[in-house]
């Protein structure tokens, strides 16, 4: 499958310590694509740089093939976004709103959108400005979704939602998948990138730090293995092996624990060898994963630098 | 310690307001007050000037115009309630505006009482108030005292007081709307109003005779009572009371209303003065044929339509009574005219003529309708700023629409706004000639009207352009810094005899006398270049510019 988004060293600053730095990557049409990040990491600013809305500093990004600036009418036609903080005339209706961005694409079918409304449960008649944050997100989504576009590129999309909702959302992105169009999401919610997404970017202080499948992102992680032997155990049985650190006895003297990177064979067979009674591996879930990248401190930076090559 | 308390906050909020509007009017009247003996440095011009005031008596009464304190009370009668519109602003953006952000639930989450908190805020805007009065005051005694003025410290004090105190009921009233309108933008309208009305209540009295009772509704005719710079008129302790209670009152109810209604919602009005709720409609099908929701340019016009009836009925108004002004002084002006070089020199200046026709007087006060109608202009130029800061434009930008496409669409509107309120200010002028029977070129009439609608372009396509960079606060703070600073060029200026080169610095300069002299076409076309050049480059700083969040 083509590539429909494709940025190369797109870089965006404004102000200290923020906007994007060389961030490359690409979105294959087709797929969901998780975009992983904390609180001001530059989410955003590679969405609305994507959308048109900001001017590169440098670098270079499509989407279809076409420049995201330079041919950003074009870009638009082929996108549904969904900005992170959604802000629209409060005195307008629901319905209203839907009817004015939908006209502004050149019309779209009321039967979808109402489709649409009424799967995710919202009631077009009141003024934005009655609506709760939630009731506002759907409005959001409902305009992005409506025209069927080619690639969605989605901000925070779940942020407000109810589960239910959430379910929905979910149920509808599937759905977009299943007709081969493609989805580009942000999320600090893990599972819910887990469950709706084929590959996830990882940024952190506006650089991209990893991008994998999300299966291959767990292989990433590391294991955490207990191993229990019939006499006092001697952490320096684990010291040769290449993929296994912080080994360390537990206060019990007959128990081991130890981290394990990738595969765990070399541990097993040692294990064996000392007449282990039990082996405990744990595999640590994506939030952990996360967490270890962008845990604030110099073992951050090591591990960064172990997932570098998964990004090319 | 300015973090120390809500009070201290919102103070130092203010602290920026307090200087500039305290310098500005201080030194506003400070120039006023020093220029006033080279107005009369002869007994005839003296005599003329006295004239000359009973003639303008509408703008204030005329008291001691010849000394420093009289002519600037009667010369800024009103003008100087301009600053009325700083506490109005701040106290419809109080309370109402911070539920309409959210900002006031957070603050209100904090283990501090709901009438506390307003109070320490509204106490804020009062105090910032007395501080701006305070450095009127200095300023007006400072001017005073360089050309050895009748009035001392204590005058030039009370003087600031009591322009602060006719300040913080509009303020007030503000705050009391805003307790039953959804947004903030509502209740600064309606107050704006309002004072638009109270100026022209009070100044009834002094044009018609035996309206004084109907002067009396409005709180500018107590501040009136109360002449601090004129120390034979003095001051009326009963009317500075009247403000005082009026400023307690007002506020105590807004307060009263807001500790008691939910935060976000509205005090419900009696069944009599509701408008017919909208019943809840079921979810039908998209309005996607609706006139107003089809372009950028429809939604833009249906956004202006609200303050555009009300700027159309505010200026249309304002040209039909300078209309009813000019007939009620026909008889005496050009006797005036005659007997008065000065009354002829400002005429020749700002009134393009010395014609001793009531044209003559009409097209002096004509001169303030383009302003007016920039004022619209500033407005519209703000919300336009506004709403790309708001994140307004985020959503509309994600369609295929060209940027070029939005921000002329969003002109446009404006534009068509702008050109309405000159047809029916055209129209409202020629039904006031006609029911009036003052005789008026119908020709010269239309270039008078109608050749406001540039100035008004102008106006919108410099602050379209300065949107391109500048937050709404300081693009908007500018735009009225301009306003301000033209309306004393064109109307100081010539009082001071400052050079032609000057006087051009002025827009307004370049709207003429078209009422006299017919439509001064290069200088008409010479402002839609330069309209037309601030939009073309507002368009293409917009189309390459950050879409700012």
């Amino acid at each position: 499958m083509a590539n429909i988004i494709e940025t190369r060293d797109l870089t965006k600053s404004y102000g200290r310590n923020r906007g994007i730095q060389a961030v490359t990557f690409a979105v294959t049409e087709g797929e969901v694509f998780g975009f992983l990040g904390p609180n001001g990491a530059g989410k955003t600013t590679t969405m609305r740089v994507l959308m048109g809305l900001l001017h590169a500093d440098a670098g270079s990004a499509t989407i279809g093939g076409l420049d995201v600036w330079a041919q950003r009418t074009a870009v638009k036609r082929l996108v549904g976004y969904l900005p992170g903080e959604l802000a629209l005339d409060p005195n307008l209706t629901g319905a209203q709103i839907l009817a004015y961005l939908g006209n502004l694409r050149g019309g779209v079918d009321p039967a979808f959108v109402k489709q649409l409304c009424d799967r995710l449960g919202l009631d077009t008649s009141k003024r934005f400005r009655e609506y709760s944050r939630g009731n506002k997100q759907k409005v959001g989504l409902v305009q992005a979704f409506m025209h069927r576009p080619r690639l969605l590129i989605l901000d925070e999309p779940t942020s407000g939602l109810d589960p239910l909702n959430q379910q929905e959302f979910y149920a509808l992105v599937g759905e977009v998948r299943a007709d081969g169009r493609t989805v580009f999401l942000s999320s600090h919610v893990l599972p819910e990138v887990e469950h709706t997404c084929d590959r996830v970017g990882i940024i952190r202080a506006g650089q991209l730090v990893a991008v994998n499948q999300i299966s291959a992102l767990r292989d990433l992680k590391h294991h955490e293995v207990v191993i229990t032997f019939p006499a006092t155990a001697q952490p320096a049985w684990f010291s040769d092996v290449a993929n296994a650190s912080d080994v360390a006895r537990n206060s019990d003297d007959h128990s081991i624990h130890l981290t394990v990177q990738g595969d765990l064979t070399s541990v097993i067979q040692i294990a064996a060898q000392h007449g282990a009674t039990n082996i405990e591996a744990r595999e640590p879930s994506l939030e952990e994963v996360f967490l270890r990248y962008y845990a604030n401190d110099g073992q951050a930076a090591q591990k960064t630098e172990e997932a570098s090559h998964v990004v090319h | 310690m300015w973090f120390t308390s809500v009070y201290l906050k919102t103070l130092r909020d203010f602290r920026i307001a307090i200087l500039g509007w305290g310098a500005g009017i201080g030194l506003l009247i400070y120039a006023v007050l020093i220029a006033v003996p080279s107005l009369v440095t002869t007994a005839q011009a003296r005599a003329y000037l006295i004239e000359t005031a009973v003639l303008f008596k509408w703008i204030a009464e005329p008291i001691q115009v010849a000394t420093p304190g009289g002519y600037a009370t009667w010369k800024y009668g009103f003008t100087i309630l301009v600053m009325a519109l700083w506490p109005l602003l701040v106290a419809s953006r109080m309370l109402r505006g911070e539920e309409e952000r959210g900002t006031l639930d957070v603050l209100l989450a904090v283990p501090r009482g709901r009438a506390r908190v307003a109070l320490e805020k509204v106490a804020a805007m009062w105090t910032a108030l007395l501080a701006m009065g305070l450095i009127i005051g200095l300023l007006a005694f400072a001017g005073g005292a360089s050309v050895h003025a009748n009035f001392g410290l204590g005058g030039g004090l009370i003087f600031g007081l009591n322009l602060a105190l006719i300040c913080g009921v509009f303020g007030s009233i503000a705050l009391l709307i805003a307790q039953f309108t959804r947004e903030r933008s509502v209740a600064a309208g309606m107050t704006g109003g309002l004072l638009l009305l109270c100026i022209v209540l009070d100044m009834l009295h002094r044009v018609f005779p035996s309206t004084e009772w109907l002067s009396r509704l409005s709180p500018i005719y107590y501040y009136n009572l109360s002449k601090p710079l004129i120390p034979s008129y003095g001051v009326n302790p009963g009317a500075l009371l009247v403000l005082v209670a009026l400023n307690v009152g007002l506020s105590g109810a807004a307060l009263g209303l807001f500790v008691r209604r939910d935060v976000g919602d509205v005090v419900a009005l009696p069944g009599w003065l509701r408008l017919p709720e909208r019943a809840p409609q079921p979810a039908r099908a998209l309005p996607v044929n609706a006139w107003s929701l089809r372009s950028v340019y429809t939604r833009g016009l249906a956004t202006v339509a609200l303050p555009t009836l009300w700027w159309t009925v505010g200026i249309a108004g304002f040209a039909g009574w300078m209309v009813v002004i000019a007939k009620q002084t026909e008889n005496i002006l050009p006797g005036l005219i005659a007997g008065s070089p000065l009354l002829k020199g400002i005429f020749t200046k700002v009134g393009g003529g010395a014609a001793t026709t009531n044209a003559t007087l009409l097209s002096f006060l004509f001169v303030l309708m383009p302003l007016v109608l920039m004022a619209f202009a500033v407005t519209q130029a703000s919300r336009w700023a506004s709403d790309e800061e708001n994140g307004r434009q985020e959503l509309v930008l994600a369609t295929p629409q060209t940027r070029l496409t939005v921000v002329l669409a969003r002109f446009g509107a404006v534009a068509t706004a702008t050109v309405l309120i000159g047809v029916v200010t055209l129209a409202a002028t020629a039904l006031a000639t006609a029911i009036t029977g003052l005789k008026l070129d119908g020709g010269h009439l239309a270039a008078a009207t109608l050749s406001i609608i540039p100035l008004g372009l102008l106006i919108a396509a410099l602050g379209y352009l300065l949107a391109g960079w500048l937050r709404t606060a300081v693009d908007t703070g500018l735009l009225s810094f301009l306003l301000v600073l033209w309306f004393f060029i064109t109307f100081v200026g010539p009082e001071l005899n400052w050079p032609a080169g000057v006087l051009r610095l002025s827009a307004l300069y370049y709207y003429g006398t078209p009422l006299l002299n017919g439509l001064p076409v290069g200088d008409t076309l010479a402002v839609l270049v330069v309209a037309a050049a601030a939009l073309a480059l507002a368009a293409a700083r917009f189309v390459r510019k950050d879409i700012a969040r």
